[in-house]
């Protein structure tokens, strides 16, 4: 028998085993349900923690962002100059007081961009946004401070890299064709040039009273102005990405300086045969019957050397020294790049090639490869300054009323030990420099400085003029500065890119010096 | 200006410090609550709360921990001895099977009742179900926590 | 205590007041609460100065005074006197909790622009609902001391239910392409805040008690086991019920709200994952199924998917929302110090009734954002906690409940917000503007209080037993 428990008596507990399973009762399920909801809460604070974290400085500088488009609305955005103090853009006043923005010159159309109160923002204007408006300042405690104002307090002036002059030039050597330059200082990574042609009228974009139309007759312009090819355009490299397979094959090991391939004369008059398909090139009446070594092949622009050197190098090896020197992704940069690859990817024969004669052909730039004009000015800067890539950037400081940000060089790859970029660096001064050089790269020579490079002459397939290309740096003893030339359908690398390339490190020497 | 400054970050730094002050007083609570649950008596199934028991055993307000098995009757074996002359000597059994409660007649003469119903047989029961031999009343609650 | 009366009310007879019981715990935690929301209110004041937005006349009148935030702290200790001198041994924790929900609230809708409601302005409407909300907590946690008149009248509740959707749905009006408000007279609101409590009643009482026959009873189809297919009825009831108001009213917020809770509270009551894993089919077989038919729901889940396509058009909101959140980063930008305007307007139109989480994500940063997740983690843990001890099962699937229609609807309007969940328009209780949130979500808590009720007084025996009440001596001895 049992009585009341509490204290007066027994339980009845214990007296017969269990029938049955234990099921969970309510308190169970109840503490089940409680921790899946503990759980869900767990995911909205991972969410917040994305949001408020991980995404707070991109989504909060952005130019959608509601407090950069109210402050922009109403600030007087900061200048923008060049690397002298030269104004590129600033803000004037319309009737009713509402700012709005002016441009020095057409030349800087690609690089600088436009603000616009219609029409958003591109190029540095778009990328600063936060910064010119004053919305976001480029020091942490500032930014700190900022915050709680309602004008935002600070809107930056942005002091560039860039030589007005030197821009001028270039955008004046390309004349009317389509094309690009890129000029950047190998010992710092500073850009110097970054010209995009066409070019167009940003001003009139960004006054209100123009821009409906401005804009509405470039966006419809067949030859695309208001792409920036320096940093988006991607092209067919032809010969200049020879440089690429030399830095992969000395990098790795696979060749030498010294290496000669013996079946490369022979290859040049019948075809290289690789995989079944013949390789071919214009034969060489100067060294069509000696093994070419490095120098040699660089000089002459041998096609089958590159090839082999490409292949005894393999895929793999080339695709990722090419990834060291940015390709494979879009290059860090202050404007928005686009992506340089050596492959289109997903084959099986190493590094994304499909097969032996894709490797082969792109290790001469033909193939599936593509790259933008400050990819491959990089290439050069990393050659002229002993194997190291230094980043690029286009901004030396913010200039705010509590004081100045400088944008200090900084080294971003470590590409090639100094004694073999020497090695490549030597073989491209013999290609401008060279007896026989000179006669494929005419033009790039500049009187009273030795200039190293190599010119390209992208094949396009079809019956369209070839993409014409040079990369180079200058003087070749002491790099001080490296280029990029493209003009696009501009015939061979000798004809067209070359001398624009002269041109230009002859007008940079003069600058250089004043 | 600066003065100024640093006493707003100070306030927001303590707003949102007062704000977790608060969940650590609340949660020295909610822990003390369960230290507190910890010390009762834990695992039982199920009580019985007497409602109304005219003849005075079991007290009107006792209550019951429940096992697996639980017999009521007159009879002095039965687990839960209910004093009433309505109620046979085995009168009825309370089994936890699975996750339930069920009221089975051992063939009373007068018969078990659930919230006024008759039960033939066996019935499963739920928490909070009033049930009725003779003229004792009891309540089926779930266990003390 | 009622003999010492001079007028002599005859003991037992007639009105007897109940001893009071201090609630210590609940005093030091409200004291705490109005220590913080001080420290708020200042920093809001602080901030708005700075910013030169101290404009008296438009909302910093009775901000910069600090009158709103006492008067709420005041409804706060009325409540708290109410509950003691009640002499209950309820639940200490829920009134403090949802006070400092109701204050960050009082502060959010005091820094905003105040032409968002019409009438007394934004911040005075709000402290208008949310002191019914703390009286209604009070009152209910005081005075409601039976459920025999919710658990007997299961079927005539979710009768009321019902025909008030059906109303709504017939005679309610569209705000922004939803029928959710309704009118009578000069008054409206939007019943659905009250379906969800008499949905809950409802079904607190039908699985209470048919859950025996839950638990044991299965009829096999396939693989599945599905329940007892009279069983059944209530279940697609509530799927159809569920459907009718997505596309009648186009509220997914209140669908999801209703089916999740109902889904939870059939497993809590069963132990059956296989009812939840079919009830969860069915509703994205349904789901799928609106998907294809209905445009605005189709709107709705590809905005989710990428806001970002549609920045400037159909995902403006969730995409600015989420700028907020950014904005905020680790520590906000301080109370009055975010959410900015673009020629006076809040990028987010409706701010004070969608978007509050990503407001308070900006001003109070992902850490103030933690602490307010906190907030209602612990209402969720005091309300399971008291359905886990709850007497019976009835009140114990109520309690679930009822905590769960606030932790629930908290996490389906967070989660929209935050891009988690396609983007519903249900409130953030106790923190969104709205007079019929604020009212229900009142009502829930105040039930919860009263259920958390551990004086072990029994009704039952004293109206039938001789005498007085008798306390149970192992009770006593506490």
């Amino acid at each position: 028998m049992t009585r009341p428990d509490g204290g007066r008596g027994g339980t009845a507990r214990g007296s017969a085993p269990r029938t049955g399973p234990r099921h969970p009762g309510i308190g169970a399920t109840v503490g089940r349900v409680a921790l899946a909801l503990a759980l869900a809460f767990g995911g909205l604070a991972a969410g917040a923690g994305y949001w408020q974290v991980i995404r707070s400085a991109d989504l909060s500088s952005s130019p959608d962002d509601a407090a950069v488009i109210a402050a922009s609305r109403r600030v007087a955005r900061g200048d923008i100059t060049d690397r002298d103090g030269v104004r590129l853009a600033w803000s004037v006043l319309d009737s009713n007081g509402e700012p709005y923005r002016k441009y020095s010159s057409r030349s800087i159309s690609g690089v600088i961009g436009y603000a616009s109160r219609a029409f958003g923002s591109a190029g540095l204007e778009r990328s600063y946004d936060a910064q010119l408006t004053g919305v976001a300042a480029a020091d942490p405690v500032q930014d700190l401070v900022r915050k709680f104002r309602t004008e935002p307090s600070d809107p930056q002036a942005i002091r560039t890299t860039l030589a007005a002059e030197l821009q001028q030039a270039a955008v004046a050597a390309l004349g009317s064709d389509r094309g690009a330059v890129v000029m950047l200082d190998p010992r710092t990574g500073e850009v110097l040039v970054l010209a995009s042609t066409p070019i167009f009228d940003a001003s009139a974009i960004a006054d209100p009273q123009t821009s409906t139309a401005t804009f509405a007759a470039l966006q419809a312009d067949a030859d695309l102005p208001l792409l920036p090819r320096a940093t988006q355009g991607r092209y067919v490299p032809g010969s200049v990405f020879k440089i690429v397979t030399a830095i992969a094959a000395l990098g790795s090991g696979a060749v030498t300086a010294a290496t000669t391939f013996p079946e490369q004369p022979g290859a040049e008059k019948a075809g290289l045969l690789v995989g079944g398909y013949r390789v071919r090139d214009g034969h060489h009446p100067a060294t069509g019957s000696t093994a070419l070594d490095l120098i040699g092949a660089t000089e002459v622009s041998c096609n089958i050397w590159y090839a082999l050197a490409g292949l005894q190098t393999g895929g793999d090896a080339l695709a990722s020294w090419a990834a060291k020197l940015g390709f494979g992704e879009p290059i860090p940069f202050d404007i928005r790049t686009a992506t340089s690859q050596v492959t289109n990817g997903g084959g099986t024969f190493g590094g994304g090639f499909s097969d032996a004669v894709e490797l082969a052909n792109a290790s001469y730039g033909q193939a599936e490869t593509v790259v933008t004009p400050l990819q491959m000015a990089l290439v050069a800067s990393t050659i002229a300054n002993n194997g190291i890539l230094m980043r690029p950037h286009l901004v030396q400081a913010f200039i705010g009323k509590a004081g100045t940000v400088s944008v200090n060089p900084e080294v971003w790859r470590r590409v090639l030990p100094a004694d073999l970029a020497g090695e490549i660096a030597a073989a491209m001064k013999q290609a401008v420099e060279g007896r026989l050089g000179r006669q494929f790269t005419t033009g790039a020579r500049v009187s009273g400085m030795t200039v190293a490079g190599k010119s390209g002459t992208a094949e396009l397939g079809g019956t369209g003029e070839p993409n014409s290309w040079f990369i180079g740096f200058a003087p070749a003893d002491d790099p001080q500065i490296a280029i990029a030339v493209i003009v696009e359908q501009g015939g061979r690398g000798a004809e067209r890119a070359a001398p624009i390339a002269g041109k230009l490190l002859a007008v940079w020497r003069s600058w250089a010096g004043r | 200006m600066d003065g100024t400054i640093v006493a707003i970050w100070m306030l927001r730094l303590l707003f949102l410090a007062g704000l977790y002050a608060f969940l650590w007083a609340v949660v020295r609570v909610l822990l003390r609550d369960l230290r507190a649950a910890a010390l009762e008596p834990g695992a039982e199934l199920g009580r019985l709360l007497v409602l109304e028991s005219p003849g005075g055993e079991p007290e009107v307000g006792a209550g019951f921990s429940l096992d697996a098995v639980t017999t009521l009757g007159r009879d002095v074996n039965a687990t839960i001895l209910l004093d009433d002359e309505f109620v046979s000597t085995m009168h009825a059994a309370l089994t936890y099977r699975g996750r339930v409660w069920y009221l089975e007649d051992l063939g009373s003469t007068n018969g078990s009742f659930v919230n006024g119903s008759p039960v033939e047989g066996t019935a499963p029961l739920a928490f909070g179900d009033e049930l009725q031999f003779g003229n004792v009343r009891l309540r089926l609650e779930r266990p003390r926590r | 205590m009622t003999g010492s009366q001079p007028t002599g009310v005859p003991r037992g007879a007639g009105l007897r007041l109940p001893r009071p019981r201090f609630r210590p715990r609940e005093l030091g935690l409200l004291a705490i609460v109005a220590t913080v929301l001080a420290v708020g209110s200042a920093s809001l004041a602080a901030t708005r100065a700075l910013r030169g937005e101290a404009d008296p006349a438009a909302s910093a009148g009775f901000l910069a005074d600090g009158s709103g935030l006492l008067s709420f702290i005041g409804g706060l200790l009325a409540a708290h006197v109410l509950l003691v001198l009640s002499g209950r041994r309820t639940d200490q924790v829920l009134l403090p909790t949802v006070g400092m929900l109701g204050g960050i609230s009082l502060l959010l809708m005091e820094r905003l622009p105040q032409s968002l409601a019409g009438g007394l302005g934004l911040g005075r409407t709000q402290l208008v609902w949310l002191l019914a909300s703390v009286a209604l907590v009070g009152v209910i946690g005081a005075v409601v001391r039976s459920d025999a008149w919710l658990r007997l009248y299961k079927y005539s509740w979710a009768a009321v239910g019902v025909g008030i959707l059906l109303v709504t749905f017939v005679f309610g009006h569209d705000v922004n392409g939803q029928r959710l408000t309704l009118s009578v007279g000069p008054v409206s609101g939007q019943p659905s805040e009250l379906i969800k409590i008499l949905l809950v009643v409802f079904l607190a009482g039908y699985l209470s008690e048919n859950r025996p026959l839950l638990i044991e009873e299965s009829s096999r189809v396939g693989p599945l086991r599905l329940p007892p297919i009279p069983y059944l009825a209530p279940m697609i009831a509530m799927w159809a019920i569920a459907l009718s108001i997505v596309v009648v009213q186009k509220d997914l917020g209140a669908a999801l709200l209703f089916f999740a809770v109902f889904l939870l509270l059939l497993y809590i009551a069963t132990a059956r994952v296989s009812f939840v894993v079919i009830g969860i089919m069915a509703l994205l077989l349904g789901g799928a199924f609106l998907y294809q038919l209905l445009p605005h729901v189709r709107v709705r889940v590809d905005i989710w998917l990428d806001p970002f396509a549609t920045a400037s058009g159909n995902g403006y909101q969730v995409v600015q929302a989420l700028h907020a959140f950014a904005r905020g980063g680790l520590l906000g930008t301080g109370l009055g110090g975010g959410l900015p305007t673009i020629g006076g307007v809040l990028p987010i139109p409706a701010l004070h009734t969608d978007f509050p989480f990503a407001a308070l994500g900006e001003e109070l940063g992902l850490v103030g954002i933690l602490g307010i997740l906190g907030l209602y983690l612990v209402v969720i843990e005091r309300g399971l906690r008291i359905a886990a001890s709850a007497a019976d099962d009835f009140r114990a699937i109520l309690a679930a409940g009822l905590s769960l229609v606030i932790g629930v609807q908290a996490f389906i309007i967070a989660a929209g917000n935050l891009k988690l969940i396609p983007l519903t328009g249900i409130t953030l209780p106790f923190i969104s503007y709205g007079g019929s949130s604020l009212l229900a979500s009142g009502v829930i808590v105040g039930l919860l209080i009263a259920l958390s009720d551990r004086g072990r007084d029994l009704p039952a025996v004293a109206e039938s037993g001789p005498g007085r009440v008798q306390r149970m001596p192992e009770h006593g001895a506490r």
